[in-house]
C-alpha cells in the first residue's frame, strides 16, 4: 500500500512537471516584410540566439517558423495565415504595410493566437503587444552625451540640426529629444533643416546651412543612413575633417548605420546612439515569453520601446552585437 | 481689336510675366533678409543642386510638349544610377563604361513606355505610373533597398569644378541648350510640338506620331538616367530614396516654368530655368532664413497653386482669343 502510495504520487508529480514542461514548449511564428538585408539576417541571429538564452533561464523552449513576404503586403497577409493554420502560439511580424497589418491581426486573435507587432507599429487594429525602438531616447541620449562632450572640449555648441521627413513619427521624436537635450546641455541648435530623408536634401540642405551660419560648429543628423551626403556637403564646405583637427566639425548622429560604422572608427563622427537591433530582439522575446506565461509585458502606451546604445569612436571596437560593425 | 487692347491689360502681363516678377520678389527677398544668400558662393551652389533637376525637367518638358506625360524618370533614374554603381562595386567596372550602362538603361526603359504608350496605346500616364512603381521595385531588389556608395575617387567627382562652376552645371546647361537647339531648330523638335498640339492633324500632315512620341520617351528615359548619375555623384552613393519624388518635382518645374500640360506650348530654355531656379531659390531660401521646417511644403504648394492658375489663365486668354479669331 505505502509503495502504491508512492508511485501514485511519482505519476502524479511527472504529470503536471511534463504537463508544465509542454506548456512551456512555445513556438512562434514571425512574419518578415522583406529579407533582403544584413539587418534583418542580424535580427533573425539575435531573435534565435535571445530565444535560447532567454528561454531557458525562464524554462521556456522557443521554436521558430520564419517566412518572408518579399515587400507585399498581400504575400504577408497570407503568409501569416499559414503560421495560425499551422498553429503556432505567438504569431510576430515586421509589417510590410502599417494599415493592411490589422486584418492579419484580427484574423490571429479570432484564432485566439497573441500578435506582437515587431519595429513597425500597426496604424489601425491593436495588436497584443509592440515592440520597437525609442527614437525619443535615442535623440535625447546622443544629444545629452554630445553635449557634456563639447563641454569637456570647451566648446560651445551652436548645432545645424538635420531632421527627418516631419510624417514620420521617429523623426518627430527625434527632433523633440535632440532639442531637449540640446537646451538642457547648453548647446543651440542654430538652424534647422528639413530632409524628408531624402539624401538630396541632406546634402544641400547642410550645405545651405554651413553657408547661412557660418558660425555653425556642430551637427546632429537624426540619421546616419545619408552619411555619403552628410559628407559630401563638409568636403564641400572644406571642413571635413576627423576631431583633433581645427577644421572638425562636430557630429552627433542617431542609428550608427553601417554607412556611419568607417567615419566613426576614424573620428568623424563623434557620438551615435543606435538603432539597435540586438536590444530590439531582446525586449521582443521578453514580451513573447511574458505573454506565453499569460504575464503582463509592462508595455508603455506606445509598446515596449528598446533604448539605443550610446557608441563613440572610444567604444565601437568593444561594444558587444553591434550589427552595423558585426554583419556585412 | 478689342481682344487685342484686353491682351495688353494687367491681367495679361500679370498672367505672362507673373512668375519672373513672383521669383524676382522672393530672390531680393532673401537677399534682403538673410546675410549671404546673395553671394557668388551660394548662386554657384544653386546651380550645382539643381542641375539634376534641369536635366530631368528638360527631358519631361519634351514629353509634356508632345502632350504626354513621363511620371517614371524619378524610377528610370533610380533604377539607371543603381545599376551603374554596382557594375562598379561588383565587377570593377571602368566608371565611363558605368556611365553609358547607366545611360543606355534609360533609354531602354524609355524605350519600354514608348512602347506600351505606342503599341498597346495606354494613356501615357497609366503607362508609366505602372513602370514607375515596376522600375523601382526591380533597382529595391538589385540595392536589397540599402545604400550602394561609389568607389572613392569616383565620389570625389561630386564636387569637382572648373574654375569657379561645378561640373554638373556645365553637363545641365550643355543638356538644356541642346535640347533648346532641337526643340526650336529641328525637324524633331516642331514634329514633338505638332503632335502635341493635335496628333489627328499631325497625323494628317504625315507626322509619324508614333515613332515622334517612342522616340520622345527614349530620349527622356536616357536623360532622367543622366540626372540620376548626377544626383548619385553628387550624394556620393546611391539610396533607396533617390529619385523618390523627383516626378512631381519635374512636372512641377515645367508647369511652374509655363509649359501647358495640354501640351503643343512653351519655351524649353525660359521655362526650365525659371521653374527649376524658383523652386531651389524657395527651398534654398528657407535654409538661410533658418524657416519653420513645416513651412517649406506650404510654400512649395502654394507655388504650384499659382503656377497652375497662371496657366489656366492663360489658357483662358487663349481660348477667347481663338475664339474671337474664329468668329472673326
Amino acid at each position: 500500500m505505502h509503495v502504491q502510495k508512492k508511485l501514485a504520487v511519482a505519476f502524479l508529480l511527472s504529470a503536471i512537471l511534463g504537463g508544465e514542461a509542454a506548456a512551456k514548449d512555445i513556438t512562434i511564428g514571425f512574419s518578415w516584410n522583406q529579407k533582403e538585408s544584413s539587418l534583418e539576417t542580424a535580427w533573425e541571429d539575435y531573435l534565435k540566439s535571445e530565444g535560447k538564452a532567454q528561454g531557458e533561464a525562464a524554462g521556456v523552449t522557443i521554436k521558430w517558423i520564419f517566412n518572408v513576404a518579399n515587400g507585399d503586403p498581400a504575400r504577408q497577409a497570407a503568409n501569416i495565415e499559414d503560421l495560425i493554420n499551422k498553429g503556432v502560439d505567438i504569431v510576430m511580424a515586421r509589417a510590410e504595410d502599417s494599415a493592411a497589418i490589422s486584418a492579419s491581426i484580427k484574423a490571429a486573435k479570432a484564432a485566439n493566437i497573441p500578435f506582437i507587432t515587431f519595429d513597425r507599429a500597426s496604424a489601425g487594429a491593436k495588436p497584443t503587444a509592440h515592440v520597437g525602438g525609442d527614437s525619443y531616447d535615442q535623440a535625447f541620449v546622443a544629444g545629452a552625451a554630445f553635449a557634456e562632450l563639447l563641454k569637456s572640449k570647451g566648446v560651445t555648441g551652436k548645432c545645424i540640426e538635420l531632421q527627418g521627413a516631419l510624417t514620420d513619427v521617429n523623426a518627430v521624436n527625434r527632433s523633440k529629444g535632440w532639442n531637449e537635450a540640446a537646451s538642457k546641455g547648453g548647446i543651440t541648435t542654430v538652424i534647422q533643416v528639413p530632409t524628408e530623408w531624402n539624401p538630396e536634401l541632406f546634402r544641400s540642405g547642410l550645405t545651405n546651412a554651413l553657408k547661412a551660419k557660418p558660425e555653425a560648429n556642430c551637427v546632429f543628423a537624426a540619421s546616419d543612413f545619408a552619411y555619403t551626403a552628410i559628407q559630401a556637403a563638409l568636403e564641400g564646405a572644406g571642413r571635413y575633417a576627423p576631431t583633433g583637427d581645427a577644421k572638425h566639425v562636430w557630429l552627433a548622429t542617431n542609428d550608427l548605420l553601417p554607412a556611419a560604422v568607417k567615419p566613426m572608427e576614424e573620428g568623424y563622427i563623434d557620438v551615435s546612439d543606435t538603432w539597435d537591433a540586438y536590444r530590439q530582439a531582446k525586449e521582443a522575446i521578453r514580451v513573447a515569453i511574458a505573454i506565453a506565461k499569460s504575464e503582463d509585458p509592462k508595455c508603455a502606451a506606445d509598446g515596449c520601446l528598446a533604448k539605443g546604445r550610446l557608441v563613440t569612436p572610444q567604444t565601437i571596437g568593444t561594444i558587444d552585437n553591434l550589427w552595423s560593425r558585426d554583419y556585412k | 481689336m478689342n481682344t487685342v487692347k484686353s491682351g495688353l491689360s494687367a491681367s495679361a502681363v500679370l498672367s505672362r510675366y507673373g512668375f519672373p516678377i513672383v521669383l524676382a520678389s522672393v530672390f531680393v527677398f532673401f537677399s534682403v533678409a538673410t546675410r549671404s544668400f546673395l553671394t557668388l558662393a551660394n548662386l554657384d551652389d544653386m546651380a550645382h543642386d539643381m542641375s539634376p533637376l534641369i536635366v530631368i525637367s528638360a527631358a519631361e518638358a519634351f514629353v509634356v510638349m508632345s502632350g504626354k506625360l513621363d511620371i517614371s524618370v524619378g524610377s528610370i533614374a533610380f533604377l539607371s544610377a543603381a545599376l551603374a554603381s554596382l557594375a562598379m562595386r561588383d565587377y570593377g567596372v571602368d566608371p565611363i563604361a558605368a556611365l553609358l550602362i547607366a545611360l543606355a538603361t534609360g533609354g531602354l526603359l524609355g524605350a519600354v513606355n514608348g512602347a506600351i504608350v505606342v503599341a498597346l496605346r495606354v494613356n501615357a500616364l497609366i503607362a508609366t505610373l505602372g513602370t514607375m512603381i515596376m522600375f523601382r521595385g526591380v533597382g529595391l531588389e538589385l540595392t536589397d533597398a540599402g545604400l550602394v556608395p561609389l568607389p572613392e575617387k569616383v565620389r570625389l567627382l561630386g564636387n569637382l569644378s572648373i574654375g569657379p562652376l561645378f561640373v554638373d552645371i556645365v553637363v545641365a546647361a550643355v543638356v538644356l541648350f541642346t535640347l533648346d537647339v532641337v526643340h526650336r531648330r529641328t525637324r524633331f523638335g516642331r514634329q514633338i510640338m505638332a503632335v502635341g498640339n493635335s496628333e489627328a492633324v499631325a497625323s494628317d500632315l504625315g507626322i509619324p506620331v508614333r515613332s515622334v512620341i517612342f522616340r520622345n520617351f527614349v530620349l527622356c528615359g536616357a536623360l532622367a538616367a543622366l540626372g540620376g548619375v548626377l544626383t548619385t555623384l553628387q550624394v556620393g552613393a546611391v539610396t533607396a530614396y533617390l529619385g523618390s519624388g523627383l516626378e512631381f518635382n519635374a512636372v512641377a518645374v515645367v508647369v511652374v516654368g509655363g509649359i501647358s500640360l495640354f501640351g503643343g506650348r512653351g519655351n524649353l530654355l525660359y521655362s526650365v530655368t525659371l521653374g527649376a531656379l524658383t523652386f531651389e531659390t524657395i527651398r534654398t531660401g528657407l535654409n538661410y532664413y533658418g524657416a519653420n521646417p513645416y513651412s517649406y511644403r506650404l510654400v512649395g504648394g502654394a507655388v504650384i497653386f499659382i503656377a497652375m492658375y497662371a496657366d489656366a489663365l492663360k489658357r483662358g486668354r487663349f481660348g477667347q482669343n481663338r475664339n474671337v479669331l474664329v468668329r472673326e
